[in-house]
């Protein structure tokens, strides 16, 4: 019954997509605009097909119905109901199923947003882009890859969810935000396509993509950060981020869409670099499909491979289909897309995006390479290699500084060109802070050079944002704004300007906070018995009481470890191992203790024996809470970005030109319609 | 800017300068301060740098170091009794080769398909620089021009959507 609903709606979206295709194909063939105004609507249908298989698979999770196949690999009577809820993105199948529910969903934004203009062949063209992905995904769940298969002897309780999937609420956050910024890189792709195929070439496309791209730039930078934090709080070897091959192919496009979120800005307001970012959006798709091929194909053995399954070769095929066309009509259209500008001077706003551009491409480079050698040595040579955070330190640490200094200075920047008089003075009092910070830092004891730079450049570049944001101010006052009102009338008066600097304040939380804890955490691991007490880095560990919790979902054996630092007692953490049933082994979950400058991070290495002995790992962490911080503000500043700019507002004053004061882009009548708000 | 024969023009340069001259002075004193070698590594820092560059075995990305399974346990503890043993680096290194594989070693070697993955990313960098330089060069070439009012109906025109077919 619950398997027959969602091949249902697995079907219906199939046909509906394909329908949205013939028919939007057939109203531009006719040039009718009919059919073009019915093709967008199976957009609609599309999400409802969609949404009927998800709640037919979620239906069937919550009642348990081992019938189906996925749900008796994925969940369990005893599992709790938000890890039942979660099970449908505990593998492959339910994955594939929530992304092609976020893929509709966009999909129906696209028809909703645009459908005062379906009769335009580019939102044409790129619904028709749409559903040929959509197709491919739905098509994939009907085929090898259907989580509505049915078991004719249906288990008495299901297997259950991989243990470190049911063992923390953040399974239920990082990989639907994660998608939904993989999937909504489908939009701006989708209209690149639009664009090439339509041969209209110029910045429309980018104006009407903008938000879009924002809005999946921004899940996605949340998605990456907690997965960090997942494996922070669950995996419990005291580090956020191992290189592995699933993390990679999650920052993969992310760094392409940084580049392409910056680089467009340089096309909107000089009309440049046309190919290169329509390459960029290209790629950046490319490598979300290549992040699921990686993911859940099991080619890569690594810790998110829970699943191997037939559809590596679908990928594969479907990455080669994408790639080979979008470079052929690149290369159609390359007459089109040359672009008569030029950059009037190496030191102006638009070149530091240039090189931003080149740091951000280097930096995919590196991570492309580090994560697929492993594959070409096994391929080609047939050698087992690793290739893990030695190699990406070396190469990525000297890029990211680059990409610090170059964020601290470049806001400073004013277009076309510039005196080295005007840069020198916006620039002197953020480097004073810098060089303030960096050498308190040293008097404090730090001797790391990395993270000396680290924390100068950062201290350079809140110096900077700071600057920004008190001239925006000190402009909104003069217009004689009370003070309580003029921040947010200055974030009003350019969203996109303020929107990015505080993106960028958390860019500097999180490069200290990656600096801090990689170069100046320690780690040790003691034997303690009941009652005794051991000393790390000023603080006193003492272990309290064994405990053992037992739930139908799992049994837990608890070390109650008291922390205290001189005589203030800090609390006691309980560090655990966990044995799920049908789980070969135990799970550690560890504990800690947050805190603004330093975690303290506890973990069980060896579950406390009969004879109360214990093994505990105590890693001191310094500064990991500005990484979560620094997301927070991310996901503020991209949040503000897509504010609509008041009009009536005075916007950011003419020494700190922005991107917000660009002229309109086009005045084409179809771009009016999509400026409106 | 200021004119070359101006006094006051040089001063007033010499003035905005300063302060950078000042600031440049106090950050290479701090990172040559930082980046002096500090004496000999002790055996527990150099079991650590080794740990660190082996990979755990029945991990899948993490290092000896970070792991906390049995076998990169075993490994930390095998790694300071070679240290104490008096063993070097490489031979620590060439025992583990021999013993795991050469997968062990979470590093892609410096020869053959291993120099691709090293120098690729620089070959990217140094030919972008590259191109950088000769673009602006290029661009630095061209007269600049007024745009005439033809130029800017072009202008207008490539941009509102490319030219039309």
């Amino acid at each position: 019954m619950r398997a027959s609903l969602g091949v249902l709606g697995l079907a219906l979206g199939s046909v509906s997509a394909l329908l949205g295709i013939v028919v939007l194909a057939w109203g531009l063939r006719r040039n009718d605009a009919r059919f073009l105004r019915m093709g967008r609507r199976y957009a609609f249908v599309l999400l409802s097909a969609s949404a009927l298989s998800v709640f037919a698979m979620e239906w069937a999770l919550i009642t348990h119905d081992f019938s189906i196949r996925y749900v008796a690999e994925n969940n369990a009577r005893a599992t709790p109901l938000l890890f039942t809820i979660t099970g449908l993105w505990a593998a492959l199948e339910g994955s594939i199923l929530l992304w092609g529910l976020v893929l509709a969903g966009y999909l129906a934004w696209m028809a909703y947003r645009f459908r005062n203009r379906a009769t335009d062949p580019m939102v044409a063209w790129a619904m028709i882009v749409g559903f040929v992905v959509a197709l491919f995904f739905f098509a994939l769940m009907l085929g090898p890859a259907n989580p509505f298969q049915t078991l004719a002897n249906p288990p008495a309780d299901g297997r259950g969810p991989n243990p470190l999937l049911q063992n923390h609420p953040l399974m239920a956050f990082h990989p639907p935000m994660l998608y939904l910024g993989y999937v909504g890189m489908t939009v701006p792709f989708a209209f690149a396509v639009a664009a090439l195929v339509t041969g209209r070439l110029g910045e429309g496309w980018l104006a009407e993509t903008r938000r879009a791209t924002l809005v999946a730039w921004g899940f996605l930078t949340v998605g990456i950060i907690l997965g960090a934090w997942w494996s922070y709080e669950v995996l419990g070897w005291g580090g956020y981020w191992a290189w592995d091959p699933v993390e990679n192919a999650s920052l993969l496009p992310w760094l392409t869409a940084t580049a392409f979120i910056h680089s467009v800005i340089v096309q909107e307001r000089r009309g440049m670099l046309r190919v290169w970012n329509l390459s960029l959006i290209v790629a950046t798709f490319c490598l979300t499909i290549l992040g699921t091929f990686i993911t859940r194909s099991g080619v890569i053995d690594s810790v998110h491979s829970f699943t191997e399954s037939p559809i590596g070769g679908w990928l594969l095929g479907f990455l080669a289909v994408v790639t080979i066309g979008s470079v052929l009509l690149i290369a159609w259209r390359g007459d089109r897309l040359r672009a008569p500008g030029r950059i009037d001077s190496p030191v102006s706003r638009e070149a530091a995006f240039l090189v931003n551009n080149l740091l951000f491409a280097a930096l995919a480079v590196v991570v492309l390479l580090g994560t697929v050698y492993p594959l070409l040595a096994e391929a080609l040579q047939d050698r087992r290699v690793s290739v893990g955070e030695p190699y990406f330190d070396r190469m990525t640490t000297p890029i990211g500084i680059a990409l610090l200094f170059l964020m601290a200075a470049a806001p400073a920047l004013p277009w076309r060109a510039t005196s080295g008089e005007v840069l020198r003075r916006r620039l002197l009092v953020p480097a004073w802070f810098g060089v303030a910070v960096m050498v308190l830092a040293a008097v404090a004891g730090i001797r790391d050079l990395w993270v000396l730079v680290t924390f100068g450049l950062a201290a350079f570049a809140v110096g900077g944002i700071v600057r920004q944001f008190a001239l925006g101010l000190r402009a909104q006052r003069a217009t004689g704004t009370s003070w309580w009102a003029a921040p947010w009338r200055t974030v009003r008066g350019g969203p996109r300007l303020y929107g990015g600097l505080i993106v960028h304040l958390g860019v500097v939380a999180i490069a200290v906070a990656l600096a801090a804890s990689s170069n100046l955490s320690t780690k040790t691991e003691t034997r303690l018995e009941i009652g005794q007490s051991t000393e790390v880095s000023g603080y006193t560990f003492t272990y309290v009481r064994r405990d053992v919790v037992m739930t139908e979902q799992k049994r837990s054996v608890k070390a109650q470890v008291r922390i205290q630092q001189g005589d203030r007692d800090l609390g006691t953490y309980a560090p655990a191992v966990s044995i799920f049933p049908g789980g070969m082994s135990g799970i550690g979950t560890p504990s800690v203790r947050t805190g603004i400058l330093r975690d303290i991070y506890l973990t069980l290495i060896s579950a406390p024996t009969d004879r109360d002995r214990v093994t505990i790992g105590i890693a001191i962490n310094p500064m990991v809470v500005w990484l979560w911080i620094g997301g927070a503000l991310m996901a503020l500043g991209t949040a503000l970005a897509l504010v609509p700019k008041s009009r009536r507002i005075v916007g950011p004053t003419s020494p700190a030109p922005t991107a917000d004061s660009v002229p309109p882009a086009t005045d084409a009548p179809d771009a009016v319609a999509t400026v409106a708000p | 800017m200021s004119d070359e024969r101006d006094p006051a023009g040089q001063t007033a340069t010499w003035r905005s300068w300063a302060p950078w001259v000042v600031i440049a002075v106090v950050v290479i004193a701090v990172i040559a301060w930082a980046a002096q070698p500090r004496g000999v590594p002790t055996p527990a820092e150099r079991a650590r740098a080794l740990a660190a560059q082996l990979r755990c075995p029945d991990c899948e990305s993490l290092s000896a170091a970070d792991a906390q399974t049995s076998s990169a346990r075993a490994i930390r503890r095998d790694l300071r009794e070679r240290v104490a043993e008096g063993q070097s680096d490489a031979t620590i290194r060439q025992a583990y080769v021999e013993r795991y594989g050469e997968a062990i070693v979470l590093e892609p070697e410096r020869r053959g398909l291993g120099l691709l993955v090293w120098g690729l990313p620089v070959a990217v960098l140094g030919a972008g620089a590259l191109g950088l330089a000769l673009a602006f060069r290029r661009w630095r070439g061209l007269e600049r021009r007024h745009a005439t009012p033809d130029d800017e109906a072009i202008v207008r025109e490539a941009r509102r959507d490319g030219p039309t077919p």
